[in-house]
């Protein structure tokens, strides 16, 4: 017999842990699996392995300082970091930046959006064993980030936004080919909604896979489209528009079936949708300025401002208090994989071993690089570690079954 | 939802709990930020909860202020953010789980209570989250404090044996 949590386990049930370490994700999470024979009886998460406080950097660094950090809080999203911290510090300042700027704003956002879905689904289909697909995925994607490094200059990391505006301005002689490499990506992801929705292959590792419901959703607060794979509305691009989302006309994505296959049509609905938002973009760009003039040592008058933006992995805010220096007196700054976190524990319960990876990276933590795990038998005082990669293979052997 | 409707829904939580709700700001539509009193706060959000459908909780920011601790609940009713602040003296830092009404909340408790050393009373499992196991106790790294150089010498010395 076992003590955990006060609770005692039965001698069927052994722990197994997995992580922390897991290079390529931005909160790289340990996670103590109590499982009876094959099935999860329990999850407690431990995270804060790649904490790098931040949120106390930004304090001793000026508003323009702190973009950079901003912007390197992940790989990924970092575009989307640094819409939301412009916007906050903006709307304490009172800046209002030129129409031009939101436009390239809502462009870079929508393409990272694109870019990081499509990985999402190439990491998803490793996870399941369907490789033709994450080689297709992938091949694809290199289209929209070509398009992101040839409008900034970089693949990751892509430096846009500053407080006022935007950096570099975008050349209207290229929008017909970039129309084209749009149409084209929105072609193929006409095409991953066809083989998401009846590939068979897909089908039978993702339905009723890490099934969570609206109502316990809703009760754990989950966010993105976590959530919305559950059927909860919650795209803060819709309920609370920012930048220029009550203009652009777009559909409001949510699928009610709560599992695997709900995270995947909620994803390739969405990367659809982007690419018409970058349609939209490229049709209506108004001329003019891209940015006003913020001086980099000016004071930011004294308020506070939360700033909330829909990223791809969900919603993610920026809160700042100034006290009138020009260095934020506090940043917070709250990434949706926290939030998905509690939700991403009850997806697990009740579900297999072999389903760990998928359901796992179903909320899109970049779980996809070389995690190892060690598994520790308690009652027979025996442990044995496998990587990601043996990891995945147990899973497709367990399933060929 | 307009921001008259918005306007509404705050009167009516400071029509709820007279004298315990200050400092009521509408900055803009989806935007509010009131103050309850500590005492109030677990009756405030469960006030929320079941009759103004604040169910999504964002997260939990604690701020070190000049005099006092400030801890800021940022809860959302689909696109309607309210924010909501309790003050705490510097010498009593525990303040009442809400875990129990809003069950999203369970790790943001836990991170303030990691990295600014609020305690959440009732909290089922008030364990470190984000800080190491050996990260020294009570060295709470976001109080003003701590200057970056300070926590790398406590720290850093700790951890690693060296002479201080």
């Amino acid at each position: 017999m076992t003590e955990r949590g006060g609770e005692e386990m039965s001698e069927r049930q052994f722990i197994i842990p997995i992580g922390p370490q897991h290079p390529a994700l931005k909160e790289p999470e340990s996670f103590y699996f109590t499982v009876d024979g094959e099935v999860i009886v329990d999850v407690e998460p431990r995270i804060g392995y790649n904490h790098r406080g931040i949120e106390k950097a930004m304090e001793s660094r000026t508003y323009i300082q702190n973009l950079y950090i901003v912007e390197r809080v992940c790989g990924i999203c970092s575009n989307a970091h640094q819409t939301a911290y412009t916007g906050a510090v903006e709307e304490v300042a009172g800046i209002e930046i030129p129409e031009r700027a939101k436009y390239i704003r809502v462009l870079m956002h929508e393409l990272e959006r694109i870019h990081s879905h499509l990985l999402w689904l190439g990491v998803a289909a490793h996870e399941i064993g369907f490789d033709t697909l994450f080689y297709y995925v992938w091949r694809d994607r290199e289209l929209v980030m070509d398009l992101l490094e040839e409008i900034s200059g970089n693949r990751v990391n892509y430096a846009m936004a500053t407080i006022g505006g935007v950096r570099r301005d975008i050349n209207k002689d290229n929008f017909t080919r970039w129309n084209k490499v749009l149409d084209t990506l929105a072609e193929r992801t006409n095409y991953y909604i066809r083989v998401a929705s009846t590939e068979k292959t897909i089908l039978d590792r993702a339905v009723g896979v890490g099934y969570l419901s609206k109502s316990d959703m809703i009760r754990l607060s989950g966010c993105g489209p976590n959530a919305r794979s559950s059927g909860v509305p919650c795209d803060i691009r819709a309920i609370s528009p920012y930048l220029l989302y009550d203009e652009i006309p777009f559909e409001h994505i949510y699928v009610d079936n709560g599992d695997v296959l709900g995270q995947v049509l909620v994803r390739v609905l969405e990367t659809l949708e982007a690419t018409k938002i970058c349609k939209w973009v490229l049709k209506n760009i108004p001329e003019g300025e891209i940015a006003t003039k913020f001086n980099p040592m000016s004071k930011v008058p004294e308020g506070e401002a939360v700033y909330l933006v829909e990223a791809q992995r969900g919603e993610l805010i920026h809160y700042t208090i100034s006290n009138g220096s020009n260095m934020p007196y506090r940043h917070k700054i709250r990434a949706p994989t926290l939030a998905n976190i509690p939700s991403l524990v009850e997806r697990l319960k009740g579900g297999y071993i072999a389903d760990i990876p998928i359901v796992l990276a179903g909320i899109d933590p970049c779980f996809s690089c070389t995690d190892r795990m060690v598994f520790y038998d308690e009652g027979k005082d025996k442990s044995w570690s496998w990587n990601e990669e043996q990891l995945r293979r147990y899973s497709l052997e367990w399933h060929e079954k | 939802m307009s921001i008259e409707s918005q306007e509404k829904v705050i009167d009516a939580l400071v029509n709820e709990f007279p004298g315990s709700i200050s400092d009521v700001k509408i900055p803009r539509l989806n935007r509010a930020f009131v103050t309850v009193e500590k005492d109030s706060l677990k009756d405030t959000v469960r006030y929320l909860k079941d009759k103004q459908g604040f169910t999504y909780i964002t997260t939990i920011t604690a701020v070190e202020l000049p005099d006092n601790y400030e801890v800021v609940y940022h809860l959302r009713n689909n696109g309607f953010n309210l924010n909501i602040k309790v003050k705490l003296q510097k010498n009593n830092t525990v303040i009442p789980s809400i875990t129990d009404i809003l069950n999203g909340a369970v790790l943001y408790e836990r991170e303030v209570n990691d990295l600014m050393g609020i305690y959440p009373e009732g909290h089922p499992n008030p364990s470190r989250l984000i800080l190491a196991y050996d990260w020294p106790e009570g060295v709470y790294p976001l109080r003003k404090e701590w200057t970056i150089q300070e926590l790398r010498e406590r720290v850093d010395g700790e951890r690693w044996g060296r002479d201080e």
